[in-house]
């Protein structure tokens, strides 16, 4: 517990809502207070997820919290399975019940002989750490319950895993690494971890030549599909041309095909081409010391820092805006500081420096650096397009910009 | 046009949408007939059975599931009537899942103090608690993003032994970073729960600290809306105030929105020469509410300064007015009577001229409102008050919507004359959809969506403007919005074939 300034973290149960959201034929079913759900609908719709008629809440009264009377809840199933006929209705704990120990898994347990929707219980009520455990919980808890045993493989088609609707831009990445994996091996996708994607996608994920994992929250779930259909996995989150090349040949090795050579040759021209940074470098007469700072994903960061070091620039601060209990062996340099006051203290002396991250992070950064916005939360503007990546050839080409911008202005 | 249709064929065929459903659209575009709407899409699908692949198709698309197993009959069999209700437990949900359910009583004490200058809000709850209410506060009121909306957040170690030391701690960091006049420490539902002392955390505080810090409790299980956080941020202002030598103003307590200049009462106020005095939660300062207590007179706009009335009428003898945003002209006349009886001053001439306008606007309207039936959502009028009014100019209420109800209320008794409308919990508009279509109200009252009732043959009063309004303009707005609604209604009718 600790002061914070801005926006906090958001919790596991924030990153369990916002992936089952994005799970079309299902509803969310919030059993805790109302006011919750209500407020929630701000960030959801920010977030440009579309929950009309999928998220309910039971609301609770005193009653039930004193004396853990879960009637509502029950009420509730029988009600949404009649009116709305979901295939599965997800129970989401609310911080009071998980602070009263309500067994939701049990209600679902007995509840499920009275309802057709299947029944997925989620018991985590904000306390069990940040969003990055959330998001992975919910992904674990999809392939465990709902993907198909009877499968039998497609040949040349993937799953994306560990695509968070909270990731800044992901529907673009996802639109680019689809296309690159057409263009490469004329790969299609089934389903997507969780980003406009539906039931019956998430019942065929075992059907997958591969699964792409391109978050550390993804792996899990991918480790549990290799165990329960053999499906192989790849993790990358192809940031950069290196990192695009590498996740091509990485998937290539996977599906035991060679990527496209056109497609390689392309993006290895574009990453030769870095070296006339070197010139921009040399025409600043050499004063400049390029030096970025990066705040946002455990993977957005590694990769972009990555990017970032190909093109000559230090990268002195890597700030991993969620906790790295998701990461085994975290990439040296990458921290992630509990106390807000901490990165704040990292971010607000900085000067002529590239700096990438969150509205809040490059709030605290002044008129002489240069920045972008990679990471969530964003406070200004809209989130519409669906083909502006930040990974992949294309993400890559931007961020491109984006530095010899700063080089120019530096 | 040929080339679009091409297309989106193209694309219905990739989304799975049968040959057959296509093949019918397409005889239809042919005999010359606009494009069919969603609907009557539906109807041809079920026929073509394919059914499921266009709502999958739809649903892909962005189309919220439909609610096919629901019955306005049945839902309506389920609620009660206005005569069957005793206390606020008797008034039914329309549905035990509500969407999108009531607003927090956190946002309600958020709300409340972006109305005092410089007072510094503090969230003790979870992070998806503080994470909204942060949100909601980045706003000019605050300052900003990083204005004076701050959070100290719970992890399970407080949960589990407490949350004392560790707010003692981040209260000393606020201190010296944001020096505010005074504190609001807003707890949460868990910090309820686990039952941290906050009312004497605030104490030690304050005293440490030398300044006014006020625990503020919204649990949202003991309430079902925001307005008890707003009561209870407003009614915490009492341990502000102090004894100070009257200087013949009056405070207006329990404006939520707009600008109190703006209104009516206000102008009738400045042209007797009136000073106003502490504006909360519409906008004052901390020293205004210290020096509230000077007031001669407090004007209660809405019940949830009723609380903080009451008490500064028992602690400093300031008597108060109660001054809703009444409907009917006969209870504005007589507030604003009893107001300047308490200033002892005359009643200014303006007000029986605006009281006689008031009446002639309601005859003109009586007739053609008579016999209208409509539904009661939200509004920023007083619920029960407004119902009646509507009653007494010949309208039909069919369903009232309200999270509040006090016993006794005479208002109720009086619609009781008149009819016995059904009554159920506000905030839940998905099911409402199939009451429409057994009830067909020709007005909604409150927040809804447009196009969806047009289809419906009903039309949305838009009320909201009158939130900030206080004396005659409230009546006369909603005449004039009612009888312009209903035109709308009429011809909206005439479109859904009823």
């Amino acid at each position: 517990m600790s002061l914070v300034r801005y926006l906090p973290v958001p919790s596991d149960r924030m990153g369990i809502i916002w992936s089952l959201l994005n799970v079309q034929g299902s509803i969310v079913l919030e059993y805790g207070p109302a006011g919750t759900t209500h407020y929630s609908m701000g960030l959801y719709g920010g977030l440009g997820i579309r929950f009309q008629n999928r998220l309910f809440t039971t609301h609770m009264s005193e009653d039930d919290v004193v004396m853990g009377d879960v009637t509502r809840l029950e009420e509730s199933l029988i009600e949404l399975d009649k009116n709305y006929g979901p295939q599965v209705i997800f129970v989401v704990a609310s911080s009071v019940t998980a602070v009263i120990g309500t067994d939701i898994k049990g209600v679902c347990r007995y509840m499920q002989q009275e309802v057709k929707a299947k029944l997925v219980a989620f018991e985590q009520g904000g306390f069990l750490g940040d969003y990055s455990v959330g998001t992975s919980e919910a992904y674990k808890l999809l392939v465990r319950n709902l993907p198909k045993q009877d499968v039998s493989k497609h040949p040349l088609t993937y799953n994306i895993i560990g695509a968070s609707a909270w990731h800044y831009r992901i529907s673009s990445d996802i639109w680019e690494i689809d296309s690159l994996l057409k263009e490469s091996f004329g790969l299609s996708r089934i389903a997507c971890l969780c980003c406009n994607t539906s039931v019956d996608e998430i019942a065929e994920m075992g059907a997958a030549s591969v699964n792409i994992v391109i978050s550390c929250e993804g792996l899990a779930a991918a480790q549990l599909l290799q165990e329960q259909f053999g499906t192989p996995y790849v993790y990358a989150a192809p940031y950069g041309y290196q990192g695009t090349l590498r996740f091509l040949r990485q998937v290539g090795e996977a599906v035991g095909a060679a990527p496209d050579p056109m497609v390689m040759m392309r993006i290895n021209m574009k990453e030769k081409g870095l070296g006339m940074l070197g010139m921009l470098r040399m025409m600043r007469g050499g004063n400049l010391q390029p030096r970025a700072a990066v705040k946002g994903e455990y993977d957005t960061v590694v990769g972009v820092s990555s990017f970032l070091e190909e093109a000559g620039i230090a990268v002195e601060q890597k700030i991993c805006a969620h906790s790295l209990k998701n990461v085994a062996d975290p990439a040296e340099g990458v921290v992630h500081y509990e106390n807000e006051k901490d990165w704040l203290a990292q971010l607000r002396p900085l000067q002529r420096t590239l700096v990438m991250g969150d509205d809040i992070a490059l709030l605290q950064c002044d008129g002489s650096n240069t920045k972008l916005r990679i990471s969530a939360p964003f406070l200004e503007g809209a989130l519409i397009a669906s083909h502006l990546p930040f990974m992949g050839e294309r993400g890559a080409d931007f961020l491109l910009e984006i530095i010899q911008e700063y080089y120019q202005k530096a | 046009m040929g080339l679009k249709e091409d297309a989106m064929w193209a694309m219905a065929r990739k989304m799975g949408m049968p040959e057959s459903a296509i093949a019918a659209v397409k005889a239809k575009r042919a005999k010359g007939e606009p494009m069919p709407d969603t609907a009557s899409i539906m109807k041809m699908m079920t026929k073509a059975g394919g059914k499921n692949e266009m709502l999958k198709m739809a649903q892909k698309m962005g189309m919220p599931p439909l609610a096919k197993g629901m019955d306005g009959k049945e839902l309506l069999g389920r609620l009660k009537r206005l005569s069957q209700v005793a206390t606020i437990k008797d008034v039914p949900q329309l549905t035990k899942a509500l969407f999108p359910g009531t607003h927090c009583p956190l946002m309600g004490a958020a709300m409340a103090a972006g109305g005092i200058k410089d007072c510094l809000l503090v969230i003790v709850g979870t992070d998806e608690c503080s994470y909204y209410t942060k949100s909601l506060t980045i706003n000019d009121n605050f300052g900003g993003v990083g204005g004076r909306c701050v959070s100290v957040v719970l992890d399970s170690h407080d949960v589990t032994f407490g949350s004392s030391e560790m707010m003692h701690r981040a209260f000393k960091e606020m201190m010296e970073e944001y020096k505010p006049e005074c504190v609001m420490l807003v707890t949460t539902c868990v910090i309820e729960v686990i039952g941290d002392d906050y009312d004497s955390i605030a104490e030690e505080l304050s005293a440490q600290y030398h300044l006014p810090v006020m625990a503020v409790h919204t649990e949202h299980f003991k309430c079902e809306d925001h307005f008890p956080g707003l009561e209870r941020a407003i009614s915490a202002c009492l341990d502000l105030m102090e004894e100070v030598p009257g200087n013949g103003s009056v405070n207006v307590m329990g404006q939520r929105m707009g600008n109190f200049s703006s209104t009516e009462l206000y102008a009738m106020l400045q042209k007797s020469g009136v000073k106003i005095g502490m504006q909360l939660p519409s906008g004052c300062t901390v020293e205004e509410i210290k020096q509230a207590a000077a007031a001669k007179v407090n004007i209660v706009v809405h019940d949830i300064a009723l609380p903080l009335a009451k008490a500064m009428e028992k602690r400093f003898g300031t008597p108060y007015v109660y001054f809703n945003k009444f409907a009917d002209p006969e209870r504005i006349r007589e507030s604003y009577q009893k107001l300047f009886a308490y200033l002892e001053l005359p009643l200014p001439q303006e007000v029986q001229e605006l009281y006689s306008k008031s009446k002639e606007l309601e005859a003109a309207a009586k007739g053609e409102l008579q016999g209208v039936p409509y539904i009661y959502g939200n509004t920023p009028y007083d619920c029960f008050e407004l119902n009646r009014y509507l009653c007494l100019l010949g309208m039909e209420p069919q369903l009232v919507q309200s999270n509040h109800f006090t016993e006794d209320n005479p208002d109720v008794a009086d619609i009781l004359r008149f009819t016995d409308p059904y009554v159920c919990k506000a905030a839940n508009i998905a099911p409402l959809q199939y009451v429409y279509d057994v009830l067909h109200p020709y007005l909604y009252l409150g927040h809804e969506f447009d196009d969806r009732l047009r289809a419906k043959g009903i039309a949305v009063v838009h009320s909201d403007g009158a939130g900030a309004m206080l004396g005659f303009e409230v009546q006369s707005y909603l005449l004039r919005v009612m009888q312009a609604t209903l035109a709308k209604a009429k011809q909206y009718r005439k479109e859904a074939g009823l």
